[in-house]
């Protein structure tokens, strides 16, 4: 079933349903309490104005008020804890499982993909799903219920009252949707021009180099201000309506404010003889008007947090795209059947979605200790076969069978560098390996010479924020890998592509030393020098896979 | 202290230049958080006056309460919430956007004063987000932290001195409480949530630069079935970004419950203070009535301040983050190279260069010299450190050991506006702009008619193409030039190139990505504009040589040092 974002925040709601219940009710007895406190304050002033109590005598209960008030405070935090703790976990479990899908599409799909652009999804857009579990969602039946609440107790106070606030109650959802109309609209229209205006001005920095070249950096700068400033205008557009929604909700709170006040102090005058108004008293008054605003008071704090609502969903929408990928990974390996075999094709077909075949009813046999090459022209399909064997993905027809579990070597042309030290880098290879075996690994590798002179040795750190390592070093790296890591099948991706001499040499001298030990080693390769290691020979051609018998 | 306020000086300054819209903006929001409080404290007041007057009515006692001016006040009190609370969040939101121009263009000017190594470093996209989001959050400082506590202020002032008007004691102790409640949720909350916000946003780096190793690595992460070790990596720093968001909220939830704590203590304490002055007949009812509701309402003044201000540690980082670009832009030593119309002759010697914390150096001892209007070519495969060199020529980075001179000036010491002049690079990488293909070609000439357009189009051989578009000239190129080929965005460059009148020109890959016969087209164009001019051709290697005519020298760039080719049908054309 694919997912859309709006089930998707329903589910992730639910794992979280005891939490974002706790922090209803918690809002609820806040808002309930903050009832209380005003009933009390207009019970309190209408003994001391009109019945003339002496303030001596009413010491327990303005204790009482403080004990009010400091519940309301408890209640409060509660609410915000446990609304703010749901989304913690919720969105936990969010980044979890976008991870695990991450992991589920594996490197084919990943190479199709903007890595900048998934590391922020995992980031910013879960971390964007804050404010609606924290805030909105609690909210949203918060505000169906501490409204009634307060219409009990106004109704007990004076019912006509209550009946002016109920009267107003089916306004309320017109008002939701008034102000959720703004919202969405407000939010679709600031999202497309925050972002058509964001793209200009980190389309000008990523193009600084060209502006300094070409000497047009003053003009770019001044392109850049009257760019924001004409968003400016064309979004106050927007606003001056969008607003409007928001202005509405404020002037029928107002309104209600100003009614209820006319009309209990008319009724207090006795200018009204209707219903309840002539048994109006100071208390009953002053609390139906302290009242009504506490019941709009919720509504208006939704409408506040409208604008998450809005992010999370447009935030889940990237998300969900994601999730409703296919899985490319194959969930369960096949152990080959033939005695001594390493990997095994059988009958094999790769293709990918919305593309020609790209290769057709292959049969191979690895056994352990082959040194195999692959070549054939670019796209000929050498790399979606060494991604078969690594279990990257399954083929559309056939078996592609191999021992479960086993772990591989992989070595591709474009070494990957980890943020991190270089201890770091080797552990991606072999986790557990000690310092000894890592030094060994690098010095077999030809980086005994760099790791010299490093002070920080192993400890150092490499990558962006790290010390900077050429291509010929990055290579030799991953070699290292290879030698750290017991791993009996070694998958070698051109891995000579765009070396200099002298570390082509390197990973000439690595295939030999892994041959000599007994690995078994599938390299797609053009380099003749690496033809010349292998003991056989495949070549891809027009969708076939053949086998040079020399 | 003295370090956040130097830190923040410059940004405060930018936001603080709109004095007027500041004052104007914080205004509104004042006036409509007391129209608010004078509605229901001037109802309260209504009420309390009426149950009097009733009372004495009903004992048939004489009373003058005038219903009309309170009538007419709570209406317009009404009102005034309404359109103030409308006014304020439209003026303050253009407000935001005015300066979010002005932050923008401060900023985009300290980075047209990065030099080629610190572009370099900041050019993945993560940065440009991470740029993007802090420029937003000095942006956000202004409605979250300056206007807030600052209407904060003048409410207590203006509702403290009302109350204090009738009630001297319950003012002065409003006042008090009141100022001392905001110096805890401002000052002091700024600093409690410091370190956990300061804290966030790297905890949102780290974990970004992980997810991304995360999908970069996922090759060797599944083969050598580490998967779970780097999750368990990824888990565990996720756990400390996500206790200290914990934190984060059980401050702010604290910060609120106080607030909510001490104004409803407050209002009780005024009503249980006021109702001795009652008793003792120095205050009447409904004014009591008016100063407790008054109290009350200060919750709302108050609300957003804790969560805002344990936020300014976030504002403090991105502020810090910034500084480090316009830290890192360097004024240069003013130079002009003199005007020439035969090129300037390049001179390397045992120039050597080495990226500030790299373990190698891309180029070392080298030395060679392309005398004025004559043409070289430099082959090398990819990271040989071709693109360094074309940088050096130009003197967008200096050589770490060794000397570059053209026509005897080290480049590195020029004005860049002479440099744009003289020289002409045309980069690996083509930066094309999301705009019309028309703004695109002038930006290397802003003051080039159609014409001068079309004919570099030609020369490029994309005039054909480009009428049949059915925009023209005025055709969108779109971001990064995704609209257009790789090959076509190459020729747009090259034609913008050819727009310019430069001594030196720098050519990375001229015919990449276009077939044969364009190939020819191009190298013929280009072999008339090249004429008086030097040239340093940057190729991969050496496919077709009369691509290159009248080339003199030949070099290949292998392991940072520089190797004369003799390739003998170079320069035979």
């Amino acid at each position: 079933m694919l997912l859309t974002p709006r089930t998707w925040l329903q589910m992730l709601a639910q794992r979280e349903k005891k939490r974002l219940s706790l922090s209803v009710v918690w809002g609820v007895l806040a808002g309930g309490h903050t009832a209380l406190l005003v009933v009390g304050l207009a019970w309190v002033i209408d003994q001391l104005v009109v019945q003339g109590r002496p303030p001596g005598s009413l010491t327990t209960i303005f204790l009482g008020l403080l004990v009010v008030v400091a519940l309301r405070s408890l209640f409060q935090a509660l609410q915000e804890a446990s609304g703010a703790e749901a989304s913690l976990r919720i969105r936990q479990y969010a980044r979890e499982e976008l991870l695990n899908k991450v992991a589920a599409l594996g490197p084919v799909w990943l190479t199709r993909q903007q890595s900048g652009a998934l590391a922020t999804q995992s980031v910013e857009h879960i971390d964007a799903l804050d404010g609606y579990f924290a805030r909105f969602h609690p909210q949203l039946r918060i505000v169906v219920a501490l409204p009634l609440l307060i219409l009990c107790v106004v109704g007990w106070l004076d019912y006509l009252v209550a009946v002016f606030l109920l009267l107003s109650a089916p306004l309320i959802p017109l008002f939701m949707a008034l102000v959720g109309m703004g919202a969405e609209r407000l939010n679709r229209d600031q999202f497309r021009a925050v972002s058509r205006l964001s793209a200009h001005f980190v389309d000008r920095v990523r193009g600084m180099a060209t502006l300094q070249l070409f000497g047009h950096t003053k003009v770019a700068q001044q392109d850049v201000w009257y760019a924001t400033d004409d968003y400016r205008r064309l979004s106050m557009r927007t606003l001056r309506l969008a607003f409007l929604s928001s202005a509405v909700l404020e002037f029928f709170a107002s309104v209600a404010i100003a009614v209820v006040a006319m009309y209990v102090g008319f009724g207090l005058l006795g200018y009204i003889d209707y219903g309840p108004s002539p048994s109006l008293t100071l208390f009953t008054g002053l609390a139906v008007l302290l009242l009504a605003p506490e019941f709009f008071h919720p509504l208006r704090t939704l409408s506040q947090h409208y604008h998450d609502r809005a992010a999370a969903l447009g935030a889940a929408e990237n998300i969900v795209a994601i999730l409703n990928e296919p899985d490319m990974v194959p969930r369960v390996a096949t152990a080959p059947t033939v005695a001594n075999a390493v990997i095994e094709l059988r009958d094999v077909t790769i293709g990918y979605v919305g593309r020609a075949t790209v290769i057709e009813a292959v049969d191979a046999t690895i056994f352990a200790g082959d040194v195999v090459v692959i070549t054939g022209e670019s796209g000929s399909g050498k790399s979606s076969l060494l991604a078969l064997m690594a279990g990257f993905m399954a083929p559309s027809r056939g078996k592609c069978c191999y021992q479960p579990g086993a772990q591989v070597a992989w070595l591709d042309q474009t070494p990957c560098i980890i943020q991190g030290s270089l201890a770091d880098n080797l552990r991606l290879a072999a986790p557990y390996a000690d310092e000894h075996a890592m030094i060994n690994a690098l010095q077999r590798a030809g980086l005994g010479e760099l790791l010299r002179q490093l002070p920080a040795g192993l400890d150092t750190q490499v990558g962006e924020r790290g010390v900077g390592l050429s291509g010929g070093q990055s290579q030799r790296l991953s070699l290292a890998r290879v030698y750290l890591s017991k791993a009996p099948l070694v998958l070698l991706d051109e891995p000579t592509a765009n070396l200099d001499a002298a570390t082509e040499q390197a990973v000439i001298q690595a295939l030999l030393a892994w041959a000599r030990e007994g690995r078994t080693l599938v390299i797609a390769t053009h380099h003749p020098a690496v033809v010349a290691v292998a003991n056989r020979h495949f070549m891809c051609d027009s969708g076939q896979l053949v086998e040079v018998v020399s | 202290m003295k370090q956040l306020y130097h830190d923040m000086k410059p940004w405060l300054l930018i936001l603080l230049r709109r004095r007027q819209h500041f004052v104007i903006g914080a205004l509104l929001v004042w006036i409509t958080l007391l129209a608010g409080l004078s509605l229901l404290g001037l109802s309260g007041w209504f009420i309390a006056a009426c149950a009097l007057a009733g009372i004495a009515l009903a004992a048939g006692l004489p009373s003058m309460l005038d219903i009309y001016v309170p009538g007419g006040g709570i209406r317009f009190f009404a009102l005034l919430r309404t359109v103030a609370r409308y006014a304020e969040r439209l003026y303050n939101h253009n407000t935001v956007l005015t300066l979010l121009a002005d932050l923008r263009y401060r900023v985009f000017g300290d980075l047209t004063r990065l030099d080629e190594t610190a572009l370099k470093r900041r050019r993945a996209s993560e940065w440009l987000s991470r740029l993007t989001a802090d420029i937003d959050t000095l942006d956000n400082l202004y409605l979250r932290l300056l206007v807030p506590p600052f209407v904060g202020l003048l409410c207590i002032l203006v509702v403290s001195g009302f109350i204090a008007i009738w009630l001297p004691v319950i003012g002065a102790v409003t006042a008090l409480v009141l100022s001392l409640l905001w110096l805890v949720v401002t000052l002091g909350y700024g600093w409690f949530g410091f370190a956990n916000s300061y804290q966030q946003v790297n905890d949102q780096d780290e974990l970004r630069r992980l997810v991304l190793d995360q999908v970069q690595a996922s090759a060797e992460l599944m083969s050598y079935q580490t998967n779970d070790w780097y999750r368990a990596r990824v888990d565990q720093h996720e756990m400390r970004a996500l206790s200290n968001q914990r934190q984060l909220a059980h401050k702010s939830a604290i910060g609120n419950a106080i607030v909510a704590a001490v104004t409803g203590m407050l209002v009780v304490g005024v009503l249980w203070l006021g109702s001795f002055t009652l008793a003792a007949g120095h205050v009447a009812g409904p004014i009591l009535v008016m100063a407790v509701i008054a109290v009350l309402g200060m919750n709302e003044v108050f609300t957003t301040l804790p969560a805002a201000f344990l936020r300014a540690g976030a504002s403090y980082g991105a502020a810090q983050r910034l500084n480090g670009l316009s830290a890192a832009a360097k004024d240069v030593v003013m130079l002009n190279l003199p005007d020439t119309s035969c090129g300037h002759q390049v001179v390397f010697q045992h120039v050597s260069f080495h990226y500030p914390d790299a373990a190698y150096s891309v180029l070392s001892d080298i030395t060679f010299t392309v005398p004025a209007g004559e043409r070289a070519v430099i082959t090398g495969v990819s990271g040989a450190g071709k693109s360094t060199l074309a940088s050096l020529t130009m003197g967008r980075i200096s050589p770490t050991q060794g000397s570059v001179a053209i026509a005897g000036n080290a480049p590195s010491h020029l004005m860049p506006e002479n440099r744009a002049e003289h020289f002409a690079y045309l980069t690996q990488q083509v930066d094309l702009f999301d705009g019309t293909l028309a703004d695109n070609l002038r930006v290397a000439n802003p003051d080039a008619n159609d014409t001068q357009l079309w004919e570099a189009l030609s020369q490029v051989g994309l005039d054909r193409w480009v009428r049949h578009q059915p925009g023209k000239l005025t055709t969108q190129v779109g971001e990064k030039g995704q609209q257009l080929s790789g090959g076509q965005a190459r020729r747009v460059a090259l034609a913008r190139l050819m727009l310019c009148d430069p001594a030196v020109v720098l050519l990375d890959e001229p015919f990449a990505g276009v077939d044969q016969f364009t190939a020819q087209h191009i190298a013929r164009s280009l072999d008339s504009w090249l004429i008086g001019r030097t040239v340093i051709y940057f190729v991969h290697q050496v496919e077709d040589a009369s691509l290159l005519p009248k080339v003199e020298y030949c070099w290949r760039l292998a392991e940072g040092g520089l190797i004369t080719d003799t390739l003998d049908y170079i320069g035979n054309n």
